[in-house]
């Protein structure tokens, strides 16, 4: 299953899951047999076959996917945009909070 | 320190890479401690190279990330002491290898980028500036068969399950017990470079066991001082003490007030992991 939140913020705020160069992709189907997270999904009949079902799944800041990609096609957002944005959700939580 | 090295490349023979894997090997094997190993045989007859593997140290060359030999050492459970990835080492050298089996300047820049790689590995690095605590006191949980230990104090933590522990302005960072768990038996530490900067959430390396490859996400900001070499040949402490011999990665930090706002203490990331552990049965 997949965590609901990340440091506190909740996961669909969050936008980090892996994108899809299907240019570049050859079906190969290794990230989906590496990422335990079931955020992946293969459809033999569609085109492509590969879907990212479940972005939320994913692990904030994992990466390790696009290392096993060997036409290098999985991309991320940008990592410090992400965590500014999180950081700036987490303090206007905390000052709402105070607010009360 | 063992004096021969046995080799073992990826046998991709219909590419690029596989191919310049194949040309690193060959150029290693000029040497007479080196004994080269063919992917195919080992994979058919592991005993055929079980002389040659118990006097030597395994250096494995993986063509592209797609990563055949590593994953063949780590099935016959082969100790893997070294390794370089040549599409790696291509794409730092801003180099595009693609398909077609080329030998050209930029191929053979990659052959030589490879060969140095492997002849220099052991990195330079001062002696440790981090001052370890006497002893640590740990809390435990059990979920079903397994125990998961987290320190009571002085280490900081991601949601990613990396640790980081502080002394000054250094730092030590690391994996938690669950993650050495789940790996089971760690083969191969891929280091970070000494010198490298990085930032919060960044990728510091990797460690690997035949199940699978977690990536060290690290906790903090700052600057690689010194990796734990004792882990070349001993992989293992990982397993056995991944709070405290198991450390990876020695850091210059750059702004820990700053990471802290993204870190557990010990206590929230007790109770993060009991969440966790319940939520994903392990
Ligand atoms: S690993 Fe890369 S090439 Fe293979 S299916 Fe996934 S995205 Fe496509
Ligand atoms: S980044 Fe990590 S968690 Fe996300 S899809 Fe890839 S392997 Fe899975």
């Amino acid at each position: 299953m997949s965590e609901s939140t990340f440091m506190g913020v909740e996961r669909d705020r969050i936008d980090w899951s892996p994108r899809i160069d299907f240019t570049k992709c050859n079906d190969c189907m290794d990230c989906v047999e590496f990422c335990p997270h079931q955020v992946f999904e293969v459809d033999e009949n569609a085109k492509p076959k590969l879907k990212v079902k479940n972005p939320n799944n994913c692990v904030v800041f994992c990466r390790a996917c696009s290392k096993t990609c060997g036409p290098d096609a999985i991309t991320f957002p940008d990592k410090p945009e992400t965590t500014k944005m999180i950081k700036a959700i987490r303090k206007a939580e905390k000052e709402a909070a105070t607010d009360e | 320190m063992n004096e021969s090295i046995c080799v073992l490349p990826c046998n991709g023979l219909d590419k690029c890479a596989g191919d310049l894997s194949r040309r690193v090997a060959l150029e290693l094997t000029q040497s007479e401690e080196v004994e080269l190993i063919c992917p195919v045989l080992l994979n058919q007859n592991k005993t055929r190279y079980e002389k040659a593997l118990a006097a030597g140290d395994l250096t494995v060359i993986d063509g592209c990330n797609t990563r055949c030999a590593s994953k063949l050492a780590g099935d016959l459970d082969l100790a893997i002491k070294e390794k370089v990835n040549v599409s790696d080492v291509a794409k730092a050298l801003d180099i595009k290898l693609g398909v077609e089996i080329r030998d050209d300047q930029d191929t053979q820049a990659v052959v030589r980028e490879v060969l140095e790689k492997i002849n220099s590995s052991a990195a330079e690095q001062t002696e440790s500036e981090f001052i370890e605590p006497d002893s640590i006191e740990y809390n435990t949980f059990s979920h079903g068969k397994f125990i998961f230990k987290v320190p009571q104090s002085n280490y900081f933590f991601n949601e990613n399950d990396c640790w980081v522990t502080i002394s000054g302005n250094m730092a030590r960072v690391g994996v938690s017990d669950y993650v050495q768990q789940n790996l089971s038996d760690i083969l191969y530490v891929d280091p970070p470079e000494i010198g490298d900067k990085f930032e919060q959430f960044d990728d510091l390396g990797s460690i690997e066991s035949s199940k699978a490859v977690f990536e060290i996400i690290s906790p903090v900001s700052g600057t690689v001082v010194a990796v734990n070499v004792s882990l070349n040949d001993a992989p293992e402490q990982v397993n056995e003490s991944p709070y405290e011999k198991g450390w990876l990665v020695e850091v210059h930090l750059s702004d820990f007030e700053e990471d802290q706002d993204l870190l557990h203490d010990c206590p929230a990331y007790f109770e993060f992991l009991q969440r966790k552990v319940a939520e994903i049965d392990v």
